[in-house]
């Protein structure tokens, strides 16, 4: 009798929790109706059709050649970034003396808006995919190089010492010592550079090529097809969730330890 | 073995000057326990620093089988006051105590016998598969000093090491130190603040004076070799031994001059600089910004 009642209360449980996620979409989604419903303007699309064209535009073809290579030069851009990011930012955050010397040049660099970039980069490396992820490197190596820096800076110095005393240096050192203690300034340098990834992408799409999710959006909207661009833009909200949901486990997944030290040390 | 001639060591930064230690000559013989004691901020861990190679003396020198220590040496093993930070919050336990043995490059199966007996040696044999953060302050420090014994350094320094755990465990540790000493050989320099725990477990007892440092006494412990807690403590001779040491200290923090050997430099002509003799409970460091000089000396523990 008691897992009976163990079994509705954990199914209640879950309605709640399913009614908690999904209950605001669902408020937004039939606003959206009414209001497209009501507007009756030609540029705000219903819901329903927009879910029906969203399955007739991408579960076709187009998801070989626009969906799958806009992912390719965000997946490429974002870990070129991030490799670039951390391996300029560890040994800046080590020295001082290299520290002070990129700085101002640093600090310039990181004011230039990246979409800036488009029309230059069109002109010295052309408009191929190249162009396009270097783009993408060009926004998201800042986020990840600063908080890299910053995280390899706060390295306790008393993990520092014990290195010392055992001999700890070189390869192992960075591993065990600076990556590691860096890592979760890292993983939130690298959570800011994910949004501005998809940023890029659709915007050095929508300038500079002829294929993918960004230039698919804009050319919906310049040929009046106005529920396939709209499919365009859900398509793109749908990739950047999915996108943070497994930044989001890998993170819980590999910074385990430092959540259970900030509860640890909560607790006390 | 270990000579430390004429060690002065003065923090600067921010303007401020601060003499941590002023003058300090001792020397230990190869296999010997010494303890120092000395109140709180005489400088202890500056020593242990200097000693160990991790900080340069501003003056004098430090010299291990008759070389210089410039850097930490090879087989010296430091358990640090700090010891809830000296553990790597990402590696378990057991991956804590086999770090230092991976970097010496000891087969996979002797790595495990060592972590083995050290964590047996030190009760936690059972923690092996938990991370530091799990553990309390006792037992981190616990996880500090197997990770030193299993290094079988041929000079271990310890900093205040028992400060964080019960007195039953303390005792435990202490006969386990003095065992280990024993089997190893090796020598060790303990610092400790408690007065029954340097006579209990030294050879010897350096008494370092308050600020500005030199070294007060050296007390030679003449209780026979076998220790041990109920007999070694109830002994009359046990109780003189404290009462001089305690009255040395006593002597030291009332500005009274050194009795023991070693009683150089204390100029008291000199400026005192912006030390502060009158401060014996603050245990913290006015560490500076980021160099390498940063040394909070607060009690460990996790952060
Ligand atoms: N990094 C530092 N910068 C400035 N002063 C320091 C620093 N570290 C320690 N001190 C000072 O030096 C003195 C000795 O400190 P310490 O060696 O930690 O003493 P102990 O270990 O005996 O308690 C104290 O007055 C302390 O405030
Ligand atoms: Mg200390």
């Amino acid at each position: 009798m008691s897992a009976e009642a163990d079994a509705t209360a954990t199914a209640r449980k879950g309605a709640a929790s399913a009614l908690r996620v999904l209950g605001l979409p669902a408020v937004l989604i039939a606003l959206w109706w009414w209001a497209a419903a009501s507007s009756g303007s030609f540029f705000l699309t219903d819901p329903g059709t927009i879910a029906a064209t969203f399955a007739e535009v991408w579960i076709s073809e187009r998801f070989l050649t626009d969906v799958l290579p806009s992912v390719g030069l965000l997946l490429t851009g974002y870990a070129l970034a991030a490799v670039l990011g951390i391996g300029v930012g560890v040994p800046l955050g080590m020295s001082t003396r290299l520290r002070a010397a990129a700085e101002p040049v640093l600090e310039f660099l990181r004011a230039v808006p990246p979409p800036v970039l488009v029309p230059l980069l069109m002109l010295l490396v052309g408009l191929d995919t190249s162009m396009r992820a270097a783009v993408v490197v060009s926004g998201c190596v800042w986020p990840v190089l600063l908080n890299t820096v910053e995280g390899v800076r706060a390295v306790d110095p008393v993990l520092a010492d014990t290195c010392r005393v055992y001999g700890i240096r070189g390869r192992r050192r960075l591993g065990v010592l600076v990556l590691r203690s860096a890592s979760p300034q890292i993983a939130a340098g690298l959570r800011q550079a994910l949004s501005i990834a998809i940023i890029l992408m659709v915007i050095s799409e929508m300038f500079a090529s002829s294929s993918g999710l960004g230039y698919a959006v804009v050319q919906f909207q310049r040929s009046f097809a106005i529920p396939e661009m709209w499919s365009g833009i859900v398509l793109l909200g749908l990739l950047g969730v999915a996108l943070s949901a497994v930044f989001a486990r890998a993170e819980r997944h590999a910074l385990a330890w430092h959540r259970g030290l900030r509860a640890a040390s909560r607790g006390e | 073995m270990l000579d430390v001639d004429g060690l002065r060591k003065t923090y600067s930064g921010r303007g401020r000057e601060v003499e941590a230690v002023r003058d300090l000559t001792f020397r230990l013989g190869e296999g010997e326990l010494a303890c120092l004691v000395g109140p709180s901020g005489c400088g202890k861990t500056t020593l242990l620093k200097c000693v160990s190679g991790l900080m340069r003396p501003t003056a004098g020198t430090v010299a291990l089988d008759g070389r210089p220590v410039t850097g930490p040496p090879p087989d010296m093993a430091v358990v640090f006051q700090e010891y809830g930070r000296s553990l790597f919050p990402w590696l378990t336990v057991r991956g804590n105590v086999e770090l230092p043995l991976k970097e010496k490059r000891l087969p996979k199966a002797r790595r495990r016998e060592l972590v083995d007996g050290a964590l047996e040696a030190v009760g936690l044999a059972h923690a092996g598969a938990r991370h530091p953060w799990e553990l309390s302050g006792g037992m981190q420090q616990r996880v500090a000093i197997a990770r030193a014994i299993a290094y079988e350094p041929r000079v271990l320094l310890m900093d205040e090491p028992f400060a964080a755990v019960d007195a039953q465990t303390r005792a435990d540790l202490e006969d386990l130190i003095r065992g280990l000493w024993k089997r190893f050989s090796m020598t060790v320099l303990f610092v400790t603040h408690d007065i029954d725990e340097a006579v209990y477990l030294g050879q010897r007892v350096i008494v370092l004076s308050a600020s500005p440092t030199v070294v007060q006494d050296d007390v030679r412990v003449d209780l026979p070799d076998e220790r041990d807690q109920l007999t070694t403590r109830s002994a009359p001779r046990f109780a003189e031994l404290r009462a001089q040491v305690y009255r040395e200290i006593q002597t030291a923090k009332n500005g009274g001059g050194p009795s023991g050997a070693d009683g150089a430099g204390t100029g008291g002509a000199e400026a005192d600089g912006a030390a502060d003799p009158d401060d014996p409970e603050a245990d913290k460091g006015t560490g500076g910004a980021d160099g390498p000089e940063r040394t909070p000396t607060t009690t460990g523990g996790p952060r």
